[in-house]
């Protein structure tokens, strides 16, 4: 079994306009794909980050405040599963919910050094 | 369904309620308390009519499930500010959200209502209300019920706490360090008096007593399990609580009588908790000096519970105890106590001049325990009639059922000594 990241890219619900009611039935899929998971066993963590970004970069440090990319593409957050291969990870990424709303999911696999 | 499901099922309802409370809290801030309150009520009446049909296989994690889907419908219900709508407001959210359904952030937030129950802006008297009610899921009918008050006087307790947490903008957390001594303090003494309740109570429902008398104990194991909140007099209490639980079913005759130390069936007290006691009160000693009246209480309640009979009683060790005790903090039920001791011990003058340097008004609703008293020290010199006039003050004064049942017992046996 090896490690891998499920970074998730994509708008906020206020940002897509979504209605109360449209978030609700969107947040409900994420909290039957994560059950899911987690009934599984695969889930070892995630975290979720907000939107708002700040970025140090070059030889003078120089501080910035995002948006650096189109909103689509900022990170929401994370979950680290296990898995035998990246083909299952891209099968269980099918239960990503935000799909049909620009929302896209990139999967990495986690480098561990005392594995054979 | 039937009867002993019914009570497994209203046990589940109460240790769930006060855990859904106590994270959707966390997620939507106390402003909502009386939404989410009502929220999780629903989830539980919904949850029955589902279960008469079919019973789930693990009715727990049902309710867990039930609770994140009231959750997401809370979002549209309530008023949320903008800090906590802007968190809410992605699918990955729901990851963090998740975090807060883990056993160690369940604790976490009981132990913040915990504290929020007893912060110092809430009025005293509704504070044990507050908490059976949010943090423990009794019903305002249990509550009366335990507390021997009106649903209505209960509900208005739980009303008023709640404008209080509103108006007053009191924080959903453990407090610092300068606040943290005090706080706990007031924690130890709200569990303190919900065990009392259950303990002392007049009520013969046995069921109701035990219920209060495990969520105290449930509540103290909860908060020794944080490293920073953790206490000497936590551990104190704790072991004092065991070990009077454990005398709790030998206190009731089948009938419902109350029997006294010195009648109670040893061999019915429970020992695994005596057993618990005594290690609890062994751990108080890594946070010597400090000491409060809780570390006294369970080192004599150790003492009775661990004598094999009344008379081998070591009552040097637990007279010494009071008078530190009474050293330490000065208080009328102390000098009742240690004349009781003095008659045990045969020492009738001394007790007397105990009883004599208090007035029986300072016990306020536990006068009788000084009148009673007093009878005991008339009989000890062969004085019926003076006792007489004791007893029977002590009977008009008393209130519990129980109690009283008992001193008139006591009352028949003199008048055929006679």
């Amino acid at each position: 079994m090896k490690d891998f990241m499920m970074i998730f890219l994509g708008e906020t619900y206020e940002e897509l306009g979504l209605t109360p009611e449209q978030t609700q039935e969107q947040m409900g899929k994420w909290f039957a794909w994560g059950n899911k998971m987690g009934a599984l066993g695969i889930l070892k963590e995630g975290h979720a980050l907000h939107a708002p970004t700040t970025r140090v970069v070059g030889a003078e440090r120089t501080v910035s405040d995002g948006p650096f990319v189109e909103s689509k593409e900022i990170i929401g957050g994370y979950y680290v599963v296990s898995a035998e291969s990246i083909e299952k990870v891209v099968e269980i990424a099918q239960d990503y919910p935000d799909y049909h709303l620009g929302g896209s999911v990139e999967i990495r696999e986690i480098i561990v050094f005392d594995q054979a | 369904m039937t009867k002993p499901n019914e009570e497994r099922v209203d046990h589940l309802f109460r240790q769930q309620y006060g855990k859904m409370v106590a994270i959707l809290i966390r997620i939507f801030g106390l402003a909502n308390l009386e939404l989410i309150e009502d929220a999780v009520q629903d989830t539980f009446i919904s949850a029955l009519k589902t279960w008469e049909k079919k019973p789930p296989d693990n009715p727990e994690a049902w309710l867990t499930t039930a609770a994140k889907n009231r959750t997401i419908d809370l979002l549209r219900k309530l008023k949320v500010d903008d800090q906590r709508l802007t968190k809410i407001n992605t699918g990955p959210s729901t990851i963090a959200l998740q975090e807060l359904f883990l056993d160690h952030e369940i604790e976490d937030s009981q132990l913040r209502m915990i504290f929020t129950a007893c912060h110092p802006l809430l009025t005293p008297v509704d504070q044990i209300s507050f908490a059976l009610k949010s943090i423990s899921g009794f019903t305002v009918k249990e509550i009366a019920s335990a507390l021997l008050l009106k649903e209505d006087t209960v509900k208005k307790r739980l009303t008023r706490t709640r404008q209080q947490i509103k108006s007053t903008n009191i924080s959903f957390e453990i407090p610092n360090k300068q606040d943290l001594t005090e706080r706990l303090e007031r924690v130890h003494q709200v569990i303190y008096l919900i065990f009392t309740e259950g303990f002392h109570s007049g009520k013969k429902d046995m069921l109701i007593r035990k219920d209060l008398c495990g969520e105290a104990i449930r509540l103290s194991k909860l908060i020794l399990k944080k490293p920073m909140v953790r206490s000497g007099n936590g551990y104190a209490l704790l072991s004092l609580m065991c070990v009077h639980a454990a005398r709790l079913d030998s206190k009731l005759s089948p009938t419902g009588e109350l029997i006294d130390l010195k009648h109670q069936d040893r061999s019915l007290w429970y020992k695994p908790l005596i057993d618990i006691g005594r290690a609890a009160l062994t751990n108080t000693e890594a946070y010597q000096p400090a000491v409060s009246s809780y570390h006294f209480e369970a080192a004599i309640a150790l003492v009775h519970a661990t004598s094999k009979t009344f008379e081998e009683t070591n009552w040097d060790f637990i007279f010494l105890n009071y008078q530190k005790m009474y050293e330490l903090y000065p208080n009328p039920f102390t000098i009742v106590n240690m004349a009781i001791v003095k008659l045990q011990q045969k020492q009738n003058q001394t007790a007397i001049e105990l009883l004599n340097s208090i007035k029986p008004e300072q016990l306020q609703q536990r006068e009788y325990l000084f009148y009673g008293t007093m009878a005991d020290y008339y009989l000890a010199i062969d004085n019926q009639a003076t006792a007489l006039v004791h007893l029977d003050t002590a009977i008009k004064c008393v209130s519990n059922e129980a109690e009283k049942n008992y001193l008139l017992k006591k009352r028949g046996k003199i008048k055929l000594s006679k």
